[in-house]
């Protein structure tokens, strides 16, 4: 049969984000794959290096738009460990907050998404409802919705406000509420048990050689998060499991998703219980912040983001910019070398849903 | 065997210029450019079996790049992280493609971004910029604001209505 070139993306109803791959299909059968970045290339890296330490902060959480918070973590994690900072322990109490009530708003966004690419438009609509209760807390905590500017160098901005803490409990006994429902809703469903079970099968060897993390890696049957392996903020300190898949396909991705959300609602229920009531939540660091300057050195700083593994690898050389920032987005593997390797043999439908499922996020490839 | 008593055989076995702990579970340790790929393939070996990326760093004053090999053991929960310095003048490295495929991606990036040739690297066409046409942009002599100007000139705002805008104070 005669093939075709189909350019799918960015401007097309199965793809998230402004981000292309340009298939050659054999009727619907993809022959070859590549992907084309490039769509929001902003130069971050390039703009961070003319910037001061602390105007940098306004401007990483750009690089990832549905999940911004772990940008200013691993940006603040990286510069305290260059300079020694030791933060206080209430902002770690705090950051372990932020960041799950982060990732529960990523999954909850990522997961609808997968409702888009099946044809199950319910899905996307709840999701997104849902996520927006959780953008209420941050806007209660940060003033912002989206872009949130709180975890800083040293610590968080401001205490937590008077009160968040029963609102936090009753959108999270919300969210637990509504668990079941996207179970039955979706998980049960029809359509995406036949659209995904059994599709797009990861082995853990091939996530091995791709260098894949988070949910991709997980649902091939290891454990492997940097929360539980190298734990940072609050995370040593209270109890959580990880959800683990067998199968690698990527009904197992969605579903493991899922169980993540309930993590992470349990993980705010234990940091709202013993988070200390009192005490500082940053560090000042000496000086006018117009004028920081961070100590010569270098760190590599990573965090687990709701796509896997996301670190900055920042060189300071005691000026008042950084000499360089590098970012590694999660979606880094699977959005390039696995979409080059792996899609090839599957089906034009499967494409969004590798997309949805292994939660390419364009913004960070192209940073 | 802990990540201190690995430095020290990988001390004995290659040419280490530098070494250095932000942890005792991350480290940063400068390699000669013609030992890295055996060393690369030697820590896999042990478990360092993920590449978290490839950076590069441009070190204009001492005319050198330094490319920055960031690896993970998720068994021994350890960072190394292996630097080596390549000339900036002709840069040329061979591609670690064999040990880790997924280099491919971020050699690619590194090429576009900072003008460094990996040998071996089948794929080398940009990736992220369209129709770029100056040195690549980070570097450290590329400055982004001299070329946006010269590339898209001062532009000539003129106010529509201008003469109807009333000035604080004229009003009356």
């Amino acid at each position: 049969m005669k093939e075709f070139e189909l350019f799918f993306g960015p401007n097309h109803p199965g793809m998230h984000g402004n981000f292309s791959v340009h298939l050659r299909v054999d009727g619907d059968t993809v022959v070859k794959a590549k992907p084309v970045p490039g769509f929001l290339h902003r130069g971050f890296e390039k703009l961070m290096e003319r910037r001061l330490w602390i105007q940098n902060l306004a401007l990483i959480p750009r690089i990832c738009v549905p999940e911004p918070d772990i940008n200013e973590m691993v940006y603040a994690m990286a510069v305290e460990k260059i300079a020694g900072i030791e933060v206080p322990e209430k902002a770690h109490w705090i950051r372990t907050l932020i960041l799950e009530l982060g990732r529960i708003a990523a999954h909850l966004f990522s997961i609808g998404g997968i409702g888009g690419a099946t044809g199950l438009y319910t899905f996307p609509y709840w999701a997104t409802a849902d996520r927006d209760s959780v953008l209420d807390i941050f806007e209660h905590i940060s003033g912002a919705r989206i872009y949130h500017m709180y975890i800083i160098i040293g610590g968080v901005r401001k205490d937590l406000p008077e009160g968040i803490d029963s609102l936090i409990r009753e959108t999270m006994d919300y969210l637990e509420s509504r668990i079941p429902e996207y179970i039955d809703l979706v998980m049960k469903n029809r359509i995406i048990q036949t659209r995904l079970r059994g599709k797009l099968v990861l082995t853990r060897e091939m996530c091995e050689e791709m260098c894949i993390t988070g949910v991709g890696l997980r649902a091939t049957g290891v454990d492997y998060d940097i929360r539980k392996y190298d734990p940072y903020a609050a995370y040593e300190w209270v109890d959580f499991d990880i959800p683990v898949g067998e199968d690698g396909d990527a009904f197992t991705r969605g579903y493991l998703k899922l169980l993540e959300i309930q993590q992470s609602i349990r993980i705010i229920r234990q940091v709202l219980d013993k988070m200390p009531k009192k005490g500082p939540v940053n560090v000042k660091l000496p000086g006018n912040a117009l004028k920081w300057r961070i100590p010569p050195g270098e760190a590599y700083a990573h965090v687990e983001s709701s796509r896997g593994e996301y670190g900055y690898y920042v060189v300071s050389t005691g000026e008042t910019t950084p000499y360089r920032v590098h970012v590694r987005g999660a979606s880094y593997p699977q959005g390039l070398y696995g979409i080059e390797k792996y899609l090839p043999g599957t089906r034009i439908e499967d494409v969004p849903l590798w997309l949805g499922t292994m939660d390419v996020c364009p913004p960070e490839i192209d940073r | 065997m802990n990540l201190k008593e690995l430095i020290s055989e990988l001390k004995n076995k290659y040419r280490v210029l530098d070494e250095k702990f932000n942890d005792p579970n991350h480290t940063f340790v400068s390699i000669v450019p013609d030992q890295l790929h055996a060393a690369l393939g030697e820590l896999k070996s042990y478990g360092w079996k993920h590449l978290s990326t490839i950076s590069c760093v441009d070190w204009i004053d001492d005319n050198e790049f330094e490319l920055v090999y960031h690896l993970w053991n998720w068994d021994s929960r350890s960072q190394i992280s292996l630097k080596t310095r390549i000339s900036r003048s002709n840069p040329h490295f061979p591609t670690i493609m064999h040990i880790f495929p997924t280099a491919k991606y971020y050699e690619r990036d590194i090429h576009e971004f900072f003008g460094v040739e990996f040998d071996g690297n089948s794929e080398m066409e940009p990736l992220f910029l369209e129709f770029w046409d100056d040195i690549p942009p980070m570097r450290k002599d590329f400055d982004p604001l001299k070329y946006s100007r010269e590339k898209f000139g001062e532009r000539d705002y003129k106010v529509p209505f201008a003469d109807f805008i009333v000035e604080e104070g004229d009003q009356k």
